[in-house]
């Protein structure tokens, strides 16, 4: 009696405990091993284990300490460089949606159309176009040449503002246009409309995408490695990797334990924004 | 307040679809006219023009005596109520209804008075902090007229307002409506598919078919006096029953053959001897139909003998349905209005369909053979050609 109760519960509920539990070992499992390591005493990742035989703290203290790694100024860097580009890029892909969504001109089918298919190349294909275009850029405009943050930050918009024009236009035609309507008769300008009914409307979506783009550049190495010389400017990604890697050794506590530090507001941010980020990505299926 | 002067406005779309042809109608100040006809008539297009939200593209319309052809809808001091309510999701009632205050820079006291005294008509002032999303719909229905009211406009637009509620709300909404145009007197221009609101809201009815206004006169003018078979078959329910009628004139009067019946014309028009030896479409409404038993026959003067195919008891109302043997009418206009309900012509079959209403307390059952009593004096006659009116 009291078996068959349980293969009954089982076969209902409990086989998807259990493949719940599955998929949260296997996405915890490597969070874990690199909290453990960054505090582990160990040489090298071959003789690395989940739990370490001894606690210690030298791998923070190197990339807080020492002059020779200016880690925080990487950090720093890293954060100021993603906050910015996802920011102009929900900014400006919030503008350009709309126009897409709501405006009536000349060559908006073609302008969707040329989005779409420029963003089907892989921006590796550009990198060497990008080199050179901001080597001649920087003889020009110094400030937003190669080697600047600005330049980092324009090369990041270029790549993802006609990805994204395209979703914050797919979530704004769902908006139904008699809002627009009635904000007219109100009284409402073109740019009062976007403004106050359109773009907050759009919140959902848009706390996505930069949220999204954010966590994109946050961890991008190439793009940043091709582009940043100076030691100062690097982000952490770049950092690290120049620093701490060479072609036979690389130093795995230091590198987790500047993981730990870097990837702690992403995830703050993400359990802050949780409910939105969710909101957003489902929003538009079921209209309100 | 102001008139609206809507004066040979066409409208042609971009890809070349007409959608109005040469609409004349004069709306004085503080009139309530109500826009009505089939889906697809053009009448929200009209509605839309009036608002500044579609291009004029021939004809003028003016509101207070002010040409709009050119001027911006912000402009036209108008209020539009939409078929969705069209409130702002991400604001508050009071927000809602402050919006258009706010963005014409009234200072921040007169914004509040105005919000909440219109608050007040409407009787939603304990809602003022509530987003739309928890609103049932007579209530959303309520902030939509509220965001209207408030800015005192020229003129109040509304697209079917009312088509979104359940049946029950939707008589109340009405007539709440009705009360408040009383109270404000405000000119409204009132579109609607619905032609018992079309009826019972309007001081006057502009009946549109395919982009061209039919009549526009007081709701009992159009129901008594319809100027063609569109207008007779769409305004009133149960609709106008239409047959085929010889017409025979001699000393007495006129005589109107149809099928085995023969029932004599009383207050025919002159006209109607023209036809003499021809087919017309004669109209009769339900209610010029009675139960001999319970007839007035000072009023009920014809009879014709019928076969009851189906009783319909309303409590209030007794609606019969019967057939004759005769080849069902169709014409154009009768086959747009079957569209409109969502049928077509076939369902019309090789009978014509008659419904009658009368008294409740008769006791008739389905499938009896009883003399029924007309009302000479209420027949509608339409020339088949044209479909319109002869008078």
């Amino acid at each position: 009696m009291e078996i068959s109760k349980f293969t009954n519960w089982f076969k209902e509920y409990g086989w998807r405990h259990l493949v719940g539990l599955m998929f949260v070992t296997f996405a915890i499992y490597p969070i874990l091993f690199v909290l453990t390591n960054s505090f582990a005493d160990f040489a090298n990742l071959t003789n690395s284990k989940l739990i370490p035989n001894s606690l210690t703290l030298k791998h923070y203290k190197l990339l807080s300490g020492d002059p020779l790694v200016p880690y925080f100024q990487w950090l720093y860097n890293t954060y100021k460089v993603a906050f910015l580009a996802a920011l102009f890029n929900v900014f400006l892909g919030t503008l350009a949606a709309f126009a897409f969504s709501r405006l009536q001109f000349r060559g908006r089918r073609a302008g969707l159309l040329t989005l779409v298919i420029v963003q089907m190349f892989p921006s590796f294909l550009a990198f060497v176009a990008i080199y050179l275009l901001f080597f001649q850029i920087s003889d020009v405009a110094p400030f937003m040449g190669l080697g600047t943050h600005f330049g980092l930050i324009l090369v990041y918009l270029g790549g993802s503002i006609g990805f994204n024009s395209w979703l914050i236009k797919g979530f704004m035609d769902t908006i139904s246009p008699s809002l627009d309507e009635a904000a007219k008769v109100d009284g409402a300008s073109e740019y009062q409309i976007f403004s106050k009914i359109i773009a907050p409307l759009s919140r959902p979506i848009l706390v996505v995408i930069f949220v999204i783009t954010f966590i994109g550049i946050y961890s991008d190495f190439i793009l940043a490695a091709i582009f940043l010389k100076d030691k100062n400017l690097w982000t952490v990604a770049v950092g690290i990797n120049t620093v701490f890697v060479d072609d036979f050794n690389a130093d795995w506590g230091v590198i987790a334990a500047s993981s730990v530090i870097a990837a702690t507001p992403i995830a703050v941010l993400f359990i802050f924004f949780q409910k939105q980020i969710t909101g957003g990505l489902t929003a538009g299926s079921v209209k309100g | 307040m102001g008139a609206i002067n809507i004066n040979n406005v066409g409208k042609i779309y971009p890809n070349g679809t007409r959608a109005l042809e040469d609409v004349n109608i004069e709306i004085n100040d503080g009139e309530f006219v109500v826009l009505v006809g089939p889906s697809g008539c053009g009448k929200t297009t009209l509605l839309r023009m009036v608002a500044g939200l579609e291009d004029i593209t021939e004809g003028e319309i003016s509101i207070a005596d002010k040409v709009v052809n050119e001027i911006a809808p912000k402009d036209r001091d108008i209020a539009m109520v939409f078929q969705n309510y069209a409130l702002y999701p991400h604001m508050s009632v009071y927000d809602n209804m402050a919006f258009s205050l706010k963005l014409r820079k009234l200072p921040k006291d007169e914004i509040d008075q105005k919000v909440k005294d219109a608050a007040k008509t409407l009787e939603i002032d304990e809602l003022l902090e509530r987003k739309p999303k928890a609103l049932s719909g007579g209530q959303r229905q309520r902030v939509a007229m509220g965001r209207a009211i408030v800015r005192n406009p020229q003129a109040f637009l509304m697209d079917e307002p009312l088509s979104n509620l359940d049946a029950k709300l939707r008589v109340q909404m009405r007539a709440e409506l009705g009360q408040l145009h009383s109270q404000l007197e405000t000119t409204t221009l009132y579109v609607t598919h619905d032609q018992v609101e079309a009826m019972t809201m309007g001081d006057r009815v502009a009946v549109i078919r395919k982009g061209v206004l039919q009549q526009i006169d007081t709701p009992r003018e159009i129901y008594l006096y319809p100027k063609n078979i569109f207008v007779a078959g769409f305004i009133g329910s149960p609709a106008m029953n239409f047959v085929y009628a010889d017409i025979k004139t001699s000393a007495k009067g006129t005589t109107l053959i149809f099928g085995n019946d023969k029932i004599s014309a009383k207050d025919a028009p002159e006209a109607l001897k023209e036809y003499e030896g021809k087919e017309i479409v004669l109209g009769i409404r339900p209610e010029a139909f009675e139960d001999s038993v319970y007839a007035n026959k000072k009023e009920f003067t014809e009879e014709i003998n019928i076969d009851v195919s189906l009783l319909e008891q309303l409590g209030s109302d007794t609606y019969i349905h019967f057939f004759k043997d005769i080849k069902p009418v169709q014409t154009e206009a009768i086959e747009e209005i079957l569209a409109d309900e969502g049928e077509d012509i076939s369902v019309l079959g090789t009978q014509t369909k008659f419904i009658a209403r009368i008294n409740p307390n008769a006791t008739i059952e389905e499938g009896q053979n009883i003399n029924l009593a007309i009302d000479p004096t209420k027949l509608h006659y339409f020339d088949p050609e044209t479909g319109m009116a002869i008078t």
